[in-house]
């Protein structure tokens, strides 16, 4: 009898909570919603929450400066912990449950189980860092994203290992997608250049040690180690080379570009001798000031790697749907390209709503730099090269767009 | 559609989808008496033989070598037989083993495919997998995708729920449960064991292949991450919520598993702080959900009572 009595409270309690949830969700129907599905938790987890950050700042920007002609926008996130199915069943609730006009923020995995979604759904889906090579095929209509592909990467690290003139270099690349693509084509770079490859080590994530691959590319002494991988695994291969004995420079790719790393392996072994390179904003443009300042007086810090690019999503969703006929997903697809590209330049969501308001085309400057999207729905990409100095990446050197024309 | 109605329809199609596995597993383990901790290897084989048999042959920077462009509808078949190739390939020399050494060298094969699937490009591009997998356009029913593939993996699970439970049920199902209860004694009355156990496991690795096939045209992506020891441990656990034996078990136990994930999730939170609590919490909340399931074991005793009536 006691079992029964619960199991009815239980059931009564699961039924208020569920209209409560439904009211809820009738409510803030009012609002244009806009899903921020990111990585919160796992080995992506740091840069989820500074893209997620990123975008609610964008959108109190937008609502400050009066929301869109829809109405202001509201945010719902949700943590995929890089996981596509997860991915597919979160976008699909923000999607069909919450009204979500456009979901943002997934990252590469996630964002191509996602392709089918949004074109069958009629609802964008924008990544400020899924590079993958998979979109330089799928994307265009739907789909889109404000970081340039991950083959751009690849030939920003191969220009600087050139320009830093090293004669031998050793690749040790961790086998996924993200790090594979960039590297084979900074290695054509360095073929082209005549630099010596002295070893190019594919390496599985998650091993407890890579001290058997690393054998053979100390042995050959570089110059200089490009290095491709995760925070977990990169962390370990970069303590063991140290351990045995290189004393050589690294260049790492943009998941080691966080300041965990100095407290991992130890700033004293990076510090003067590191590099990091990564997809960023052009730091002179005086979008990217502007949005700087902005970052700094509203959370107190400076914006973490492809903060710009997700403010810049969120500025580009609210003026295509100021700019639209509907406040959709369609809407929003059908203008986007017109908001980013061939108008009167505007760097701001105000500026921009007051542009559309007087009639004119507009063309959004994002904070992260030009957001012409190609066929692809790809911008042309800009790169930072930072150094390891006292504890912290500093800027050493900025790859503009026009670098790799 | 509302967040109560999205919620039943993510709990219908994932936990149909993953009852078929549960079941299979309730099959090989309950009734036959093999641990099988390498449930996932036979479904990543399902959906890797749907999406290599469909997809189109590779081109630009693609690195897989074979890609057959073919209908759904073969793919879908493909991915059965090749379910069952693996066991064949699996089965045989690992079923004279016995309890925990079976675990192991079932876990190891299945270890063995992702690596091989992640190291050997040439299968399914590696860890980029083959993105954009064929699915049959489900609009020319005129009801929501979300709906009929719903239904879809709903009606693979029934159709397994019925070809196990009529399996079950006649003497082979009896022989299945003799040989578990005491191998000598069935021997004894003429019961060929090993053929018998290496039927077993081949005739349930089969839908789990077709489970594969339905789950590569829902994600539209096969790559290896999405075939991790994690789906394993899944479909243990939601054999063991729902009790041993019984296949309305399986299908409650994994559908109440599923259920508690999206339950967990349902909440709409509209800020990144708030977000980030409950994605910290929601392995602890899990968890204190376990433990309270597996001390009073609701869904095990209810399948038991349906069972007995």
């Amino acid at each position: 009898m006691k079992s029964t009595v619960s199991i009815k409270g239980v059931l009564l309690k699961s039924t208020l909570l569920a209209g409560a949830l439904a009211v809820s969700t009738a409510s803030a129907r009012a609002d244009v919603t806009i899903g921020v599905l990111v990585p919160l938790t796992g080995e992506l987890g740091e840069f989820g929450k500074i893209v997620a950050g990123a975008v609610e700042l964008g959108v109190a920007e937008v609502n400050a400066a009066g929301g869109t002609k829809c109405g202001n926008l509201r945010t719902v996130v949700a943590d995929t912990g890089g996981n596509p199915e997860v991915g597919i069943r979160e976008a699909t609730k923000m999607i069909e449950s919450e009204g979500a006009v456009a979901v943002v923020g997934p990252t590469s995995g996630v964002m191509v189980a996602l392709v089918d979604l949004a074109k069958r759904t009629k609802t964008v889906i924008m990544s400020p860092y899924a590079g993958t090579i998979t979109l330089n095929e799928l994307g265009g209509d739907y789909v889109y994203r404000t970081v340039s592909s991950d083959l751009g990467d690849g030939a920003a690290s191969g220009l600087w290992l050139t320009d830093q003139g090293y004669k031998r270099v050793a690749f040790m690349v961790q086998n996924e997608e993200s790090t594979i693509s960039p590297a084979q084509v900074a290695r054509d770079k360095l073929e082209t250049s005549g630099i010596e490859l002295t070893d190019y080590v594919v390496y599985n994530p998650g091993q407890p040690s890579y001290q058997a691959e690393l054998v053979s590319v100390l042995a050959n002494e570089p110059d200089a180690i490009y290095l491709a991988g995760g925070q977990q695994s990169g962390v370990t291969v970069i303590k063991e080379a140290t351990a045995g004995g290189f004393e050589g420079e690294w260049l790492f790719t943009a998941d080691l570009a966080v300041p965990e790393v100095f407290d991992a392996v130890g700033a004293q072994y990076l510090n003067g001798r590191a590099y990091v390179e990564f997809a960023d904003a052009d730091s002179s443009l005086p979008e990217f000031k502007a949005f700087d300042a902005l970052y700094q007086e509203k959370t107190g810090g400076e914006p973490g790697p492809f903060a710009a690019n997700s403010f810049d999503m969120a500025n580009l969703i609210a003026l295509s749907l100021e700019s639209a006929e509907s406040c959709t997903g369609e809407g929003i697809n059908s203008v986007i390209r017109d908001v980013a590209d061939g108008g009167e330049a505007v760097s701001s969501f105000a500026a921009g709503k007051e542009a559309i308001g007087a009639g004119k085309d507009i063309n959004l400057e994002g904070a992260s730099g030009p957001l012409a999207f190609d066929a692809s729905g790809t911008p042309a990409g800009a790169y930072s090269i930072q150094q390891a100095k006292d504890g912290k990446w500093e800027n050493v050197k900025f790859y503009p767009a026009s670098a790799f024309e | 559609m509302n967040t109560i109605a999205q919620i039943a329809l993510t709990v219908l199609m994932f936990g149909s989808l993953f009852s078929v596995l549960t079941l299979s597993l309730n099959l090989q383990y309950a009734r036959g008496g093999m641990i099988n901790f390498g449930t996932v290897a036979y479904f990543a084989a399902g959906a890797y033989a749907y999406a290599i048999v469909t997809q189109e042959p590779p081109h630009g920077l693609d690195q897989y070598l074979v890609g057959l462009n073919a209908p759904w509808w073969a793919g879908f078949i493909a991915a059965g037989f090749a379910a069952m190739a693996f066991a064949f390939l699996t089965g045989w020399p690992t079923l004279r083993l016995r309890g925990e050494y079976l675990a192991l060298t079932t876990f190891a094969f299945a270890e063995m495919l992702n690596s091989l699937l992640v190291n050997e490009r040439g299968i399914g591009n590696g860890t980029v997998g083959l993105a954009n997998v064929e699915r049959p356009d489900a609009a020319i029913l005129g009801l929501s995708e979300n709906l009929v593939y719903a239904g879809a993996a709903f009606l693979l699970m029934l159709a397994t729920a019925y070809a196990f439970g009529r399996l079950l049920a006649s003497p082979y199902g009896r022989a299945v449960d003799a040989i578990r209860d005491d191998e000598v004694a069935a021997e004894a009355i003429g019961k060929d064991v090993a053929r018998l156990r290496f039927q077993v496991f081949v005739i349930s690795s089969i839908p789990i292949g077709f489970a594969g096939a339905l789950y590569a045209m829902i994600t539209t992506l096969v790559n290896p991450d999405l075939f991790s020891a994690e789906v394993t441990f899944f479909v243990w656990i939601a054999l063991v919520l729902g009790g041993e034996r019984t296949i309305l078990g399986a299908v409650v136990g994994t559908m109440a598993l599923v259920g508690f994930q999206e339950v967990i999730r349902a909440i709409p939170f509209e800020s990144v702080r708030a977000a980030e609590i409950a994605a910290a919490a929601e392995d602890i909340v899990t968890g204190a959900l376990f433990i309270v399931i597996l001390r009073w074991q609701p869904f095990a005793a209810l399948a038991r009572r349906r069972h007995s009536a």
